[in-house]
């Protein structure tokens, strides 16, 4: 689970003074509870229990808007057990795409063979489709993002394997 | 209202958005770059978004990275802060195409402000004082001669497209003028794109008086003082203080309906900001206008007690004034210090790096704006400054006598800063007397810029 979520929930139950929470994903079957010890109302740092599912999954986080600091889009690939290769990291901030339409076919898959040259996804920033490149040879062993959400600089993309 | 502001910023500025986005109940988004991962005050954002890497050209001066996490974190407004594309006529149109509110002046606005050829025509036209000069653009080497000997010696080669001193020259006699006209249009050209530039009358050591102003979208504009920004070192800012020493209260009248009479001029919305020159027998000059929150807006909400970062929201929110004129009222005396990381010994070099201990000052009448703190690392790729240290008091002795005090509690280990600097000019007879101008920094600390406090009265 992305670590930078977690800081995010841990802010906001501060601010409310929430004491304990509980987050579920229902595609992926990860939970969180976020508890802070202690009484309520006291600023005691708060406890981070993985209560099933997820595992070491790379960093990975969502940007739907939602009524209080985003919803909680959680990892569906990233939740498998953590797989070989060396992070693949968004060159930009926009939308990612895996295929050039919502009809086609992946540009990347795990197990595909890729060079420098390949075309592994799309990011949509400023309505401009920039088509991104591997910039590197190997095999892709994880997606790790989702057509169509929001994506960060430096965000893990893929994994690849050389 | 806004429901989400994205801040294209950093550092202390950003924060202080967040503060006041906060305060209106305002979502925010922080982007960052790559240089400000893990910096506490993004910690305040109910949303981060990284941009970039640390330069700023991919990060924070970029449009279509900026316009991009405005999209992907749904923002409604981008509030620019200060620097960067705060004043980019280009942003704000690309936000305006995007239908994404830029919070601060038209598009049409900022450019036209942003040319100072057409702000000085502007200011002119509204019946306010300029510095003699061209009225317009100088065309040749012979055109220079012909304004210079009318106007009168020394004169100043400006860049039309200038700022921050380049393409800018000082001429004392006639063959400086032709030098300096030649060497101001090149270092324009290469510098600016633009070798367009312009002669006006130098004031000798002058003093630099702004002036606050809001207008909202409906005609309502105001002034909320001025501020004194008259120590400087190389036009850049190190103390502002508000009310000035140096105005009457007649003057102030004057200088402040000026300003109100430029703002209407360019259909100006937002908060903005006119600089006049004023010279020792109180006749001042319009310089230009600066379309953006300033950094040292926190002088005038000391006294005046009005939140600009939230007034700046609500404008562009499309709310009226909640204010007249009359019902701006001034109270007591505000200063700041600019705190740098900067290494006086060194000429004023920046001095990045980990700051190892910071203790704040604080107490009756200290106001601090930071982003700083024990074990922050500031990153080399932006601008130096540390904080804002802000003091409040019925008068101005009393004023000079708290930032004396504060500066002494202020403790910042591992990185050399502006703070003894700040003491010194704060100790030093002609501030405490409110005799000094644009000159002093230069005239008192040119050769020795380390000199330590002298132990003068404090």
């Amino acid at each position: 689970m992305d670590l930078k979520l977690i800081q995010r929930l841990i802010a906001m139950m501060k601010r409310a003074g929430v004491a304990e929470l509980d987050v579920e994903d229902p595609a992926t079957g990860l939970k969180v509870r976020v508890v802070r010890e202690g009484a309520p109302g006291t600023s005691t740092a708060p406890v981070v229990h993985v209560l099933q599912g997820g595992g070491p999954g790379p960093a990975h986080y969502g940007y739907a808007p939602a009524p209080f600091g985003g919803a909680l889009v959680a990892p569906t690939e990233a939740a498998k057990p953590a797989q070989a290769g060396t992070p693949f990291q968004s060159p930009m901030v926009g939308t990612f795409y895996r295929s050039a339409s919502p009809e086609a076919e992946p540009f990347a898959s795990v197990g595909l063979r890729v060079g420098p040259e390949t075309t592994i996804c799309i990011i949509e920033a400023m309505k401009v489709m920039n088509e991104i490149k591997a910039e590197t040879s190997g095999v892709i062993t994880a997606v790790l993002a989702e057509s169509g959400e929001p994506v960060e600089f430096g965000q893990p993309l893929f994994l690849i394997e050389s | 209202m806004f429901r989400r502001v994205l801040i294209a910023n950093r550092g202390e500025i950003a924060q202080r958005i967040i503060r006041a986005c906060r305060e209106l109940s305002i979502e925010t988004v922080a982007v960052y770059s790559t240089a400000d991962e893990g910096a506490i005050y993004l910690r305040q954002a109910d949303e981060t978004i990284c941009i970039g890497p640390g330069p700023s050209a991919k990060s924070y001066l970029s449009i279509p990275a900026i316009i991009a996490a405005a999209e992907v974190a749904d923002a409604d407004a981008i509030h620019p802060g200060y620097g960067f594309l705060s004043e980019n006529e280009h942003f704000a149109e690309v936000c305006r195409a995007c239908k994404i509110h830029f919070i601060g002046p038209e598009p049409e606005t900022i450019a036209k402000l942003g040319d100072k050829v057409a702000a000085r025509e502007l200011a002119h036209a509204a019946g306010v004082p300029i510095v003699p000069g061209s009225d317009g653009p100088v065309e040749d080497e012979q055109e220079a001669m012909a304004v210079a000997q009318q106007i009168g010696f020394p004169v100043m080669i400006k860049a039309a497209a200038g700022g921050g001193g380049r393409g800018m020259r000082i001429a004392r006699n006639e063959p400086s003028l032709v030098t300096g006209y030649h060497a101001a249009k090149s270092e324009a050209q290469a510098a600016f794109g633009d070798g367009t530039v312009y002669l006006e009358k130098f004031v000798e050591n002058p003093r630099h008086i702004e002036v606050q102003i809001l207008a909202d979208k409906y005609g309502n504009i105001v002034h909320l003082g001025e501020r004194d920004c008259s120590i400087q070192r190389r036009h850049q800012k190190l103390v502002e203080e508000s009310p000035s020493p140096s105005l009457t209260p007649e003057l102030r009248a004057r200088i402040c309906e000026s300003a109100v009479k430029v703002a209407r001029q360019a259909n100006y919305t937002n908060a903005g900001t006119v600089e006049f020159l004023l010279a020792r027998d109180g006749s001042y000059y319009f310089i230009e206008v600066n379309a953006r929150i300033q950094v040292e807006h926190p002088v005038t909400e000391l006294v005046t007690g009005i939140d600009l970062i939230q007034q700046q929201l609500r404008i562009a929110a499309g709310e009226k004034l909640g204010f007249t004129q009359s019902q701006i009222e001034f109270r007591g005396h505000a200063i700041e210090c600019r705190i740098n990381a900067e290494d006086p010994e060194k000429d004023f070099q920046p001095s990045p790096g980990k700051i190892e201990l910071f203790v704040p000052p604080g107490g009756p009448g200290v106001r601090l704006d930071s982003h700083c703190y024990s074990g922050y690392r500031i990153p080399p790729n932006y601008d130096s400054m540390i904080g804002k240290l802000l003091v409040h008091r019925p008068r101005r002795d009393l004023a000079i006598k708290t930032m004396l005090r504060a500066l002494d509690e202020f403790v910042i280990e591992g990185v050399k800063t502006t703070i003894p600097l700040q003491r010194s000019v704060l100790s030093h007879s002609d501030f405490r007397a409110g005799d000094h101008d644009t000159g002093f920094v230069e005239r008192y600390y040119g050769h020795h810029p380390a000199i330590p406090t002298s132990g003068d009265s404090r």
